[in-house]
């Protein structure tokens, strides 16, 4: 006993100071960590445990807990609800809207990206509109010109609404890649002999695809929780995932129903999340500076 | 060096994004303008008219809805950026595990804004777990009523809950940025803790949480599915107001006179933001 | 006849004119060096010469062809980038390779030539891996096999040395001028490092503000600047001004603000007829407590600094301050008055 104060004593004041230091920003992380734990955590272990609560055995105030569980809900959702519809509405929607997005914002991109063109400015704040005006606005308002142009309550009309709310990341990451391009690559490319069409397929699209991947998620996600332009656009005619689960949220007010709604929602785009952490890590076109 | 590239070509090419953009939002933007003053109205007539206008600013239930809607978008991004700040700051640092905490600190920003709302409903509501457990330790001796309150709190804190890694990605990049010479050489000229917190971080970071402060606080204001989940039964918010009026009213011109006024507020807030950020950079 | 002659080439960006009507003639095999300080328009010169920039005014011929509106993809050459440019997502191979599949050349001589390279380059085992996974000088040797294989006309070089430590970068420079010597191939090379320009050239061209001061090899440049600017940037100099007081055939008796001094001016430009001579002479040219010798200036030490192989003195001369340098140590200290000569020949007569 008496040895180790000893040794602690012997221990260099700043020694121990930057042990201090190291252990204190280990409990800090710890202490966020726990709070993002709870955070995050018991707000989705609530939506899971609710939709598993058994009909027969109705999880009620003050339990902490459900009594028992089952898959009931699960089972009346998929069974009695147009939950497999707007499932395969939302999921056929979203892929078309990433790929028209796409086909519109790349020639766009590539000129914002690499091109001084007098504007430039002007034209990315107008690209982000989509998302910088408030949602219901655009919503109420489109349907309108929808309904004047007949695309109101149609599929077309419903890929082009969520296109519409995709591009703004689209353009903005492709852009980015774009813009991320040294010249010197291209020069260089050029100078050995390629034409338009060979830096085309063997630069851009190859240094872009990282954005790009991560720019058909985003517009990926935007599409499967897009609420608004469907709810007003496509609703009664079409729904999705956030249409349904809105109705389950008002009068008829049925916590286990919108419990497993909101986790059929919310699972793939979690699983995109850690997609995109992925691959937006990658310093893949700092690799071509030379400077490492 | 490169010169100005004002070719008809790259003109062409902006065209599909550019130009599909401004060709819906704008024409709704222009519908909307249009409408609130009584053209091309959906009852047929078309006929300049401040009628709708009037009829907005005399309604209690309009003034109520902009008065809320200001406090909510205010109350959210203050709020958020409390939360998101500190945080900020501790990912500069930050020991082992950050990583981790990392993932787990975005993943509301991949929930969807109403199955967040849901998320939230189940702990605030009046037997949900936050009012289980205060009874349980006799904090509380009645459930409070935390959802559909006058206030709001159930929107503010579903508003932060939701949007709090969005704005903790912006002001964490800006700080980020903040270089490590910048920090040190502070230190060396005899900053503290709190000197480089409001000398160096927060000033450098302005940028960053200006920004996310105008996106949150443009959220919180236009919002329509939080506010009708969690907010109270009176005052609704603009939008929902707004929703309420086009499609159970059918009194379309009067939505739009309220779009508009989404619309604009919207537009101001970026125009302010664009003057203070000029002044921010311009300073240092 | 000449490999790549440039006349009267001019090039301006929005306002700002980069090159201002310069006329260059380089020989089938020549080294040529561009250097000059950062925005004299070297390296605008260059991307011309590439193709990257097409002239605003003048012409460029390769042998007698005139390439001003030839894209740079049609031009037969290659360019090693200061940044080094290579194609992240390929690897090195493929990097290399890139050329050889751009004009076509049949697969099996493209491995071969590859191979060939690669080998050349000390790159064999390398030739998997990405550009991020490799060092500076290894991803720089990468960028010259890339240029090299295709075999070009020109190969061109911007600063390409400028991201390596000091000590490779000599390594490299000879390993460049070996190369070049032995493949042949006319070089035209960017820097603005005076060493390197004086180490590896045949010719250097000295550039500022958009025009050409001078075009000599390296022992001309540095002997005999031609004006103020080369004798400046090029090695150390004292430059000033006097009135021509005496002259016999090519010997010129000048009054110089600081005193007397007679010039040598055989082989040397010819002054104007103003009657006024400005000249230059070396630091190192300078005898410290010479016994005999003309041009004998007396200064005061302001003070020295010791640089291991020589010794820098900084002096005062009626107010005038020269730099002279000597490989004797501790003969001066501060303060001391001391007597230099400058032989002669030693001057160089400058234009401007």
């Amino acid at each position: 006993m008496s040895a180790i104060i000893e040794t602690q004593a012997g221990t260099p004041l700043h020694v121990r100071q930057a042990k201090r230091k190291k252990q204190f920003y280990i409990l800090l992380t710890a202490f966020f960590v726990a709070v993002q734990i709870i955070w995050v955590g018991i707000p989705i272990f609530m939506a899971v445990m609710w939709s598993l609560v058994d009909p027969a055995n109705p999880w009620s105030f003050p339990d902490i807990l459900p009594q028992s569980f089952s898959f009931e809900p699960w089972k009346f959702v998929f069974r009695y609800t147009n939950i497999v519809r707007a499932l395969r509405t939302s999921y056929t929607v979203a892929p078309l809207a990433v790929l028209l997005s796409f086909v519109l914002s790349l020639p766009t991109a590539y000129v914002l990206g690499r091109k001084r063109v007098p504007g430039r400015k002007f034209f990315m704040l107008i690209v982000l509109l989509p998302i910088i005006m408030p949602g219901m606005v655009v919503a109420l308002f489109l349907s309108r010109v929808f309904a004047g142009i007949g695309l109101s309550q149609t599929f077309f009309g419903l890929v082009l609404a969520h296109t519409l709310m995709g591009m703004p990341y689209m353009v903005r990451v492709l852009t980015t890649s774009f813009a991320s391009i040294p010249q010197d690559v291209i020069d260089a490319a050029e100078n050995l002999g390629a034409g338009t069409w060979v830096k085309i397929r063997e630069i851009f699209l190859p240094m872009i695809r990282p954005g790009l991947l991560a720019g058909m998620i985003f517009a990926f996600v935007t599409s499967i929780e897009e609420f608004n332009l469907t709810f007003v656009i496509g609703t009664p005619t079409y729904e999705t995932i956030p249409t349904i689960l809105f109705s389950f949220m008002g009068y008829n007010f049925i916590r286990t129903n919108a419990s497993v709604v909101a986790l059929i929602m919310m699972a793939p785009n979690i699983v995109m999340l850690f997609i995109v952490e992925r691959f937006l890590k990658s310093d893949y076109l700092a690799a071509s500076l030379g400077k490492m | 060096m490169r010169n100005k590239d004002a070719s008809l070509i790259n003109y062409l090419m902006l065209v599909p994004g550019v130009g599909f953009i401004l060709l819906f939002i704008g024409s709704s933007i222009f519908l909307t303008f249009a409408q609130s003053f009584g053209l091309f109205s959906i009852t047929g007539r078309s006929e300049f008219t401040l009628d709708n206008w009037v009829q907005v600013f005399l309604a209690r239930e309009s003034l109520d809805s902009i008065r809320f809607s200001l406090k909510m978008g205010v109350m959210s991004s203050v709020g958020t950026l409390l939360f998101a700040f500190p945080l900020a700051l501790f990912f500069r640092k930050g020991g082992a595990g950050k990583g981790m905490l990392g993932s787990l600190v975005k993943i509301p920003l991949f929930i969807p804004a109403l199955v967040a709302a849901f998320l939230i409903v189940n702990l605030l509501s009046f037997h949900g777990l936050v009012n289980t457990f205060l009874l349980r330790l006799n904090i509380i001796k009645e459930p409070m009523r935390m959802l559909n309150d006058r206030f709001g709190w159930g929107v503010i804190f579903i508003q932060i809950w939701k949007n709090l890694p969005f704005v903790l990605l912006i002001v964490m990049a800006s700080i980020a940025s903040i270089r490590d010479d910048t920090v040190d050489a502070a230190r060396n000229l005899g900053a503290g803790y709190l000197s480089i917190l409001f000398r160096i971080y927060i000033p450098l970071a302005m940028p960053g949480i200006l920004v996310s402060m105008i996106l949150m606080f443009i959220k919180a204001f236009g919002d329509f599915p939080i506010f009708s989940v969690a907010g109270p039964i009176y005052p609704s918010s603009v939008a929902v107001r707004m929703h309420v009026m086009a499609t159970l009213y059918q009194e379309w011109d009067q939505a739009a006179v309220l779009g508009i006024i989404i619309i604009f507020t919207t537009f101001f807030v970026i125009w302010a933001y664009s003057r203070f950020a000029g002044l921010v950079q311009r300073e240092d | 006849m000449s490999l790549l002659k440039i006349v009267n080439l001019t090039k301006k960006f929005d306002d700002v004119v980069a090159v201002d009507g310069i006329d260059l003639d380089v020989a089938d095999g020549e080294f040529v060096t561009l250097l000059g300080p950062s925005g004299c328009g070297k390296t605008t010169t260059l991307r011309t010469i590439a193709g990257f920039y097409y002239p605003d005014g003048g012409e460029v011929y390769f042998g007698d062809t005139l390439v001003n509106n030839v894209p740079p993809n049609r031009r037969n050459t290659a360019m090693c980038f200061q940044s080094y440019a290579l194609f992240p997502h390929m690897s090195v191979w493929d990097n290399i390779c890139f050329g050889l599949k751009m004009q076509k050349i049949p697969v099996d001589q493209q491995k071969q030539r590859v191979s060939k390279v690669l080998e050349m380059m000390g790159l064999q085992r390398l030739e998997n891996r990405k550009p991020g996974q490799l060092s500076g000088g290894q991803q720089q040797r990468v960028a010259l096999a890339r240029a090299i294989v295709t075999e070009p006309e020109i190969l061109l070089f911007d600063e390409p040395l400028s991201n390596l430590d000091a000590k490779l970068r000599v390594q490299v420079r000879v390993e460049i001028r070996e190369m070049q010597k032995r493949l042949g191939i006319t070089t035209i090379y960017v820097t603005h490092d005076q060493d390197e320009a004086l180490a590896i050239s045949d010719r250097i061209v000295v550039m500022n503000d958009g025009r050409i001061e001078q075009i000599g090899n390296p022992y001309e440049i540095y002997r005999n600047p031609l004006t103020s600017f080369v004798a400046g940037f090029i090695g150390l100099a004292n430059i000033f001004e006097g009135t021509i007081v005496k002259r016999e055939n090519t010997r010129y008796t000048v009054e110089a603000p600081f005193g007397t001094v007679v010039i040598d001016g055989e082989g040397k430009a010819e002054p104007d007829s103003s009657g006024t001579l400005k000249f230059s002479w070396r630091p190192e040219e300078m005898k410290v407590r010479a016994d005999n010798g003309v041009n004998r200036i007396r200064g005061t030490i302001l003070h020295t600094v010791f640089m291991g192989n020589t010794t820098d003195l900084f002096f005062e001369v009626n107010g005038f301050r020269m730099r002279a340098q000597t490989d004797e140590v501790d003969v001066v200290r501060s303060g001391d008055t001391i007597e230099f000569t400058v032989p002669e020949n030693a001057f160089s007569i400058l234009r401007g």
